[in-house]
């Protein structure tokens, strides 16, 4: 389904598209104040953009002296060219612990891998920690966004959520009650867990180690309770060196929430005494993005979500509507490059505001690479009959001034004597929610004609 | 059969030469007062601040904010009347699940952001800062850099195994928004500086 489609859907409900508007643009204010708080702001980001420019183009010398170094630090180090290599890799570190029992806390790669309906298949109990993530998969739904992933449902839907799985007293939606509830059902299982899966934020060449931030601490008491640690990352999670950081983590969570740093920003560089830690470097289509020059730079991307909170189409259509891992303006200049069909409406759920490339802390010029994977799609994927054959009448118009003048009279004519009916007809999709401009008599020129004379 | 691929399909795809850029920090000069910057960013973030007046001892300050603490651990050897649990790198880390307080020796704190660095040496399980229901972190007036390039400058020449910056307590605003603090963590942060 288009994502125009599904943004129907989501539409239906009025209140809700309201609030959640409302609530990823108070994060996109908070994110403001937080930037606008720190002297050389936008120094920081050309030189984040800068640095993942650089790691593009020395990737392969970086994977290899991060491995080596990973190595010598005593973890060990797979790699994975596609989501089902990446989840058979991890399908054998299990079976070797003989783990059972699986705490993950967020990693947007394992959702991309489609990890846990493969672990689950095996007979492995796999829990999503973060809170917001544990609600989407008792739901059985997917995030809606990468840094807040029920942000789609109402406290009231939880709620009932909670009754269900956990047998909590109904709350009306009280979210202390909630989150302490979740609190006592999550502890249980990182006491008891074989094995933590969690993402990585940064991994670094110089020294081998990972960084991985969360606001929970779920990332932490999954890795450190667990005997088994693993690991998994896109290529593009590597950064240079150590010191790098300071640029990535000052401008990561002030972009994500408005926070100054995430409350846990933990640097693993060598396994606990006794216990085993695995890292899972994957490809699944990122080396191919690499080779498309013009798209290239959304792989700097650092996970942040700026774009999706300030986006006016995502903020009113909803995360699922883009039926993608990554949704929003990101998402919509990554997806295209894994499946163009599939994904060939995305690059056309914007206004080209260019907000999104304007609070993009690595400074990826998104709406530009929107436009881009328009001009790809429109040559290679089959377009509706329709917007093909108004497109084709409107070049001809364009493109012939007696016939632009003619339409132009016709239009105002037809704009002011036709019935509603016909105006708001179906191939008006501009109307369908808002009335066309008032129309004048004349157009620019002839008004600027009769001005002169005046 | 991946890491081959992987590495010659980079290869044949990367851009070429783009030179790794230099963070200048003097983008980043200001008159501020450290101690002030950090001990409010601290409280933003959800911390609390105890400045430890001359009177004044850390078990005063502890027995005053936690009362109804049982099991504590100190790793910061403060405390001498309160009884702590000894912990070793042979604690099994699924033992501190009913730990109601740790006391830890924070390295520095930063004042842009509230945070404080500490690392393994100065807790020998690497669970405890999380396990644990609320979290003391002792900190040296002294010592609190600007800002988070400093801090990797600090921590530059250290044994690399298991360290974390923490700013605040655990937290989460997963349900519709809503700060909630508590979430899979420290349900409290409180800084005590000496």
């Amino acid at each position: 389904m288009a994502h125009a489609e599904k943004a129907t859907e989501f539409n239906k409900d009025e209140a809700k598209v309201n609030w959640h508007d409302k609530a990823l643009w108070y994060v996109r204010e908070k994110r403001d104040k937080s930037a606008h708080g720190v002297i050389g702001w936008e120094h920081l980001r050309d030189v984040a953009s800068g640095i993942k420019a650089n790691v593009l183009s020395n990737l392969d010398n970086y994977l290899i002296e991060f491995e080596k170094n990973a190595q010598n630090n005593g973890i060990k180090v797979h790699w994975a060219s596609d989501a089902k290599e990446h989840n058979e890799i991890v399908s054998k570190i299990l079976a070797d612990n003989n783990a059972k029992k699986v705490v993950k806390s967020k990693s947007m790669l394992t959702e991309e891998c489609h990890l846990n309906p493969h672990l689950e298949a095996q007979g492995i109990e796999v829990v999503d920690t973060d809170l917001g993530e544990y609600i989407v998969q008792i739901a059985k739904e997917t995030p809606s966004h990468i840094v807040l992933p029920a942000i789609h449902k109402t406290k009231e839907e939880v709620d009932e959520l909670f009754q269900e799985h956990l047998g909590t007293e109904p709350s009306g939606g009280n979210p202390e009650y909630l989150t302490n509830e979740a609190r006592k059902h999550l502890r249980n299982k990182f006491l008891n867990a074989d094995a933590a899966i969690t993402g990585v934020n940064f991994a670094i060449a110089e020294t081998g180690g990972i960084v991985v931030c969360t606001n929970e601490g779920n990332a932490d008491m999954g890795s450190h309770l667990a005997n088994v640690h693993i690991a998994s990352m896109g290529i593009e999670k590597i950064i240079p060196k150590e010191k790098n950081l300071g640029v990535f983590l000052r401008l990561l969570a002030r972009s994500a929430t408005g926070q100054p740093i995430t409350t846990y920003s933990s640097h693993f560089n060598k396994p606990a005494k006794g216990k085993e830690m695995h890292i899972v470097i994957v490809d699944n289509g990122r080396t191919e993005q690499l080779s498309r020059e013009d798209f290239r730079a959304s792989l700097h991307c650092i996970r942040c979500g700026a774009c999706m909170n300030t986006c006016p189409i995502y903020r009113r259509s909803g995360g699922h509507s883009y039926d993608a891992t990554i949704p929003g303006p990101i998402g919509s200049i990554l997806s295209p490059g894994k499946d163009l069909t599939k994904h060939s409406s995305l690059p056309f759920a914007s206004t080209l505001c260019g907000s999104c490339s304007n609070v993009c802390p690595v400074k990826i010029n998104i709406h530009e690479q929107l436009y881009k994977w328009r001009q790809v799609i429109v040559k290679d994927v089959k377009q509706p009959v329709v917007k093909k054959s108004i497109l084709k009448v409107a070049g001809g118009v364009l493109a012939n001034r007696k016939l632009y003048n003619f339409s132009g009279r016709m239009a105002r004519f037809m704009l002011k004597y036709a019935p509603r009916f016909i105006v708001y007809s179906k191939l008006n999709a501009w109307g369908k929610a808002r009335d066309l401009p008032e129309v004048k008599g004349q157009n620019f020129d002839q008004w600027y004609k009769v001005k002169r004379k005046k | 059969m991946g890491r081959e691929a992987i590495l010659k399909s980079i290869k044949e795809n990367k851009p070429t030469g783009i030179p790794l850029p230099e963070i200048d920090l003097n983008n980043f000069i200001e008159d501020i007062n450290l101690l002030e910057e950090f001990k409010e960013k601290a409280q933003v973030v959800g911390g609390t601040i105890n400045e430890l007046e001359s009177s004044e001892t850390i078990e005063d300050v502890i027995k005053k904010q936690y009362p109804n603490a049982k099991e504590i651990v100190d790793c910061s050897k403060k405390l001498t009347s309160l009884t702590s649990i000894s912990i070793s790198e042979e604690t099994n880390p699924k033992d501190l699940q009913n730990i109601d307080l740790a006391i830890i020796q924070g390295e520095f704190g930063v004042a842009e952001n509230g945070a404080v660095w500490i690392s393994e040496n100065s807790f020998p399980v690497r669970v405890l800062p999380f396990i644990t229901n609320d979290l003391v972190l002792v900190l040296e007036k002294e010592k609190i850099c600007q800002h988070m390039h400093e801090g990797f400058q600090l921590i530059s020449e250290r044994e690399r195994t298991f360290g974390v910056f923490i700013s605040g307590p655990s937290k989460t605003a997963d349900i519709e928004q809503c700060l909630v603090v508590g979430a899979q963590g420290a349900m409290s942060l409180s800084v005590i500086l000496i």
